[in-house]
């Protein structure tokens, strides 16, 4: 392959300023004050949310949000973006839900293929140079039509080791802070501290540097959509530890709301940008609306709503303090 | 050899070319030539091709431009135009708050795009998100009758051909000669292929893309409007349009990345869409299949076409290296 000084030079040579450094963690900065805002209403309404059986309650509906915002970080980060991982999640829940409880073995071939079909669809839009909104627009279909086809209506049964996961609630810690928690560290160490995350982050931000360095920008986005792969399966696993069984429109929002949260948290269209920290902050920010509006006796009617209307004052506070620092 | 591809075929062929391939299929299952499919199919395809036509001008304004409000202004303003013409008894009025409807959640996303900076899927994103409440306080214990003088003008033929088909085919030859015969249509697809060059040229970039917004706002409004009337007035009345609205754009021929604007190909790709889902009802496909075909249609007239897109986006990776990767970005003023 190439040479290790080319590998650890290349992270270097992309490493920004410790001033951009920090403007880049400023959006982020800007939703987890929105949603810590939106903590202290919750506990001021109900004190009880602060104990692990509370938070455990609250969080535990949004770990597969996060997982799938934390996928459509990495895709956005090399300036793709993923129209299909709200189907994609769900087919992840029909097949947790029928052949991985059935017969473990196939269920796991079964997903690997599905990761492998993301390398795949990489490998494509950047053989034929066509934009990955379209392209994941049309694997949605693809994914919807395979999970119909697995299973017809929701139901089934999540394989035994998820259900238990689910219903694991130590005394010590709320549970779904865990998964949470590793996940993000996970991706981060993969993004900001392995040679493979260097050239991810370095196919967003400069695809001709990659390539005249010596790396196959093909390879890179293949990995990259392989690893957006693997955590839109571990999305849907969790998905269908929560709903028990599975059900292919169950995920059909987080398409968009997963975009929503990487935005929120710091993430660019322009790729290049991977804040772990920011998006996992910017879905449980979003996932916490339906919580707040339970505890304050509003219509889900209204839910949507303020979702949207998190998204655009979330959004207008950080162009305020961009100003600002500017 | 792609430039040569690009002369001799029009871009919108090649959806009338998968449309009329899908029709032999229909004819040669049924062993009849009739004209009861084409019949159903244009009855159906207006909605699709108004939907898809806002947003091809949407798409057309440039990398990063999509309206993703679609399905719920169609659900709302289909509440919306029922309810009005219920309570006063005037289709126009009930036609008017249905286009007020489309407008009023443009504005939110073209306030949200232009004011606040933010990129043009997460603004449309958040516009629907607050139309969709509005839907699902309206869908409880709805009992509006839609008005059956329109419903019935709805399934009005002349010669076979619904009239609402006809009419919205005049639409779209406007559409055409306006986009590529008076000086706004010039200035979408000037903006849509370079932004910043057609700013300097003096187009007004940030008034056409907001525009654009407007005519997709106001195109879905009426839509869900005629939509709610021609079956019911539904919560989800407009959730396959999400979808199906940009496919369509895109089979047709219209760049995704913005500065080509093809309204027939609107038309070619929601025939398309539409007999293939008939001509898979006839052949007893069930949803799964269904939707597995489309996504892999979809997938191999992108792939195949990926190639004439190359052309142009050939000549921007000459020019700016990095930019090839960005097939979205915010408005071209960001980059500067």
């Amino acid at each position: 392959m190439t040479s290790p000084t080319l590998e650890r030079a290349l992270p270097e040579r992309l490493a920004p300023g410790d001033r951009d450094r920090l403007k880049r963690q400023v959006p982020a900065g800007v939703t987890l004050l929105a949603f810590i805002a939106m903590l202290v209403v919750c506990g001021a309404i109900q004190p009880v949310i602060f104990s692990a059986t509370g938070l455990n309650l609250v969080l535990s509906s949004i770990v597969p949000l996060v997982i799938a915002s934390l996928a459509q970080m990495v895709m956005m980060s090399i300036g793709d973006i993923d129209l299909g991982i709200g189907s994609f999640v769900g087919l992840v829940t029909a097949v947790s839900a029928t052949t991985l409880s059935g017969t473990p073995l196939i269920g796991v071939l079964i997903l690997l293929a599905l990761i492998a079909g993301y390398g795949v669809l990489g490998a494509l839009v950047h053989l034929r140079r066509v934009p990955a909104l379209i392209a994941t627009l049309g694997a949605s279909f693809v994914w919807y039509g395979l999970a119909l086809f697995v299973l017809p209506t929701p139901g089934g049964t999540a394989p035994d080791w998820l259900l238990a996961f689910a219903a694991w609630t130590p005394s010590a810690f709320p549970a779904p802070v865990l998964p949470i928690l590793v996940i993000t560290a996970a991706i981060w160490a993969v993004l900001q501290l392995t040679p493979v995350g260097a050239r991810v982050r370095a196919l967003g931000s400069n695809a001709a540097v990659l390539e005249r360095s010596g790396r196959s920008a093909l390879r890179t986005r293949i990995i990259t959509y392989v690893i957006v792969g693997v955590l839109a399966v571990l999305a849907g696993l969790s998905l269908s530890s929560q709903i028990g069984g599975g059900d292919p429109t169950s995920a059909n929002d987080y398409t968009l709301i997963s975009v929503a949260a990487v935005i929120l948290g710091g993430g660019s269209f322009f790729g290049g940008r991977a804040v772990a920290w920011g998006s996992m902050v910017g879905a449980v920010t979003l996932g916490l609306v339906s919580v707040l509006l339970s505890l304050l006796n509003l219509s889900s009617n209204v839910q949507p709503a303020v979702e949207g209307g998190i998204v655009i004052a979330a959004l207008a506070g950080r162009l305020l303090v961009g100003k600002v620092l500017r | 050899m792609n430039f040569a591809r690009r002369l001799v075929v029009p871009p919108w062929a090649w959806s009338f070319l998968f449309a009329a391939l899908v029709l032999l299929g229909i004819f040669a299952t049924t062993h009849t030539v009739g004209t009861g499919t084409i019949g159903l199919a244009l009855s159906l395809a207006p909605y699709l091709v108004m939907v898809g036509s806002g947003q091809m001008l949407v798409i057309s304004a440039g990398p990063g431009n999509i309206d993703v409000s679609v399905p719920q202004v169609i659900s709302l303003s289909g509440f919306v135009a029922v309810s009005v013409t219920s309570g006063t008894g005037s289709i126009t009025l009930g036609l008017l708050a249905a286009a007020g409807t489309g407008l009023a959640v443009a504005a939110i996303s073209v306030i949200a795009i232009a004011f606040i900076k933010i990129p043009p899927i997460v603004a449309t994103l958040a516009s629907g998100l607050i139309a969709s409440s509005f839907t699902l306080t309206f869908a409880n214990g709805f009992d509006a009758e839609p008005s059956s003088a329109l419903s019935e003008f709805l399934r009005l033929r002349l010669a076979g051909i619904p009239v609402i088909a006809i009419m919205t085919a005049a639409f779209s030859v406007l559409l055409a000669v306006a986009l590529h015969r008076t000086v706004a249509g010039r200035w979408l697809l000037a903006a849509g292929q370079n932004g910043r060059a057609a700013e300097l040229a003096g187009v007004p970039t940030a008034w056409v893309t907001a525009s654009t917004y407007f005519a997709s706002g106001l195109l879905s409004g009426l839509a869900g409007a005629l939509l709610a009337t021609y079956i019911a007035p539904t919560a989800d009345l407009g959730t396959t349009y999400q979808l199906d609205s940009i496919a369509v754009v895109v089979i047709g021929g219209t760049l995704i990345s913005g500065g080509r604007a093809v309204p027939a190909g609107v038309w070619g790709g929601a025939l398309f869409f539409i007999l293939l889902d008939s001509f898979l009802n006839l052949i007893g496909w069930n949803l799964a299949g269904q939707n597995i075909l489309k996504g892999l249609l979809v997938l191999a007239v992108l792939f195949l076409a990926g190639g004439t897109a190359g052309v142009r986006r050939g000549a921007r990776r000459a020019a700016a290296p990095t930019t090839e990767q960005l097939d979205i970005q915010p408005a071209a003023d960001a980059r500067r």
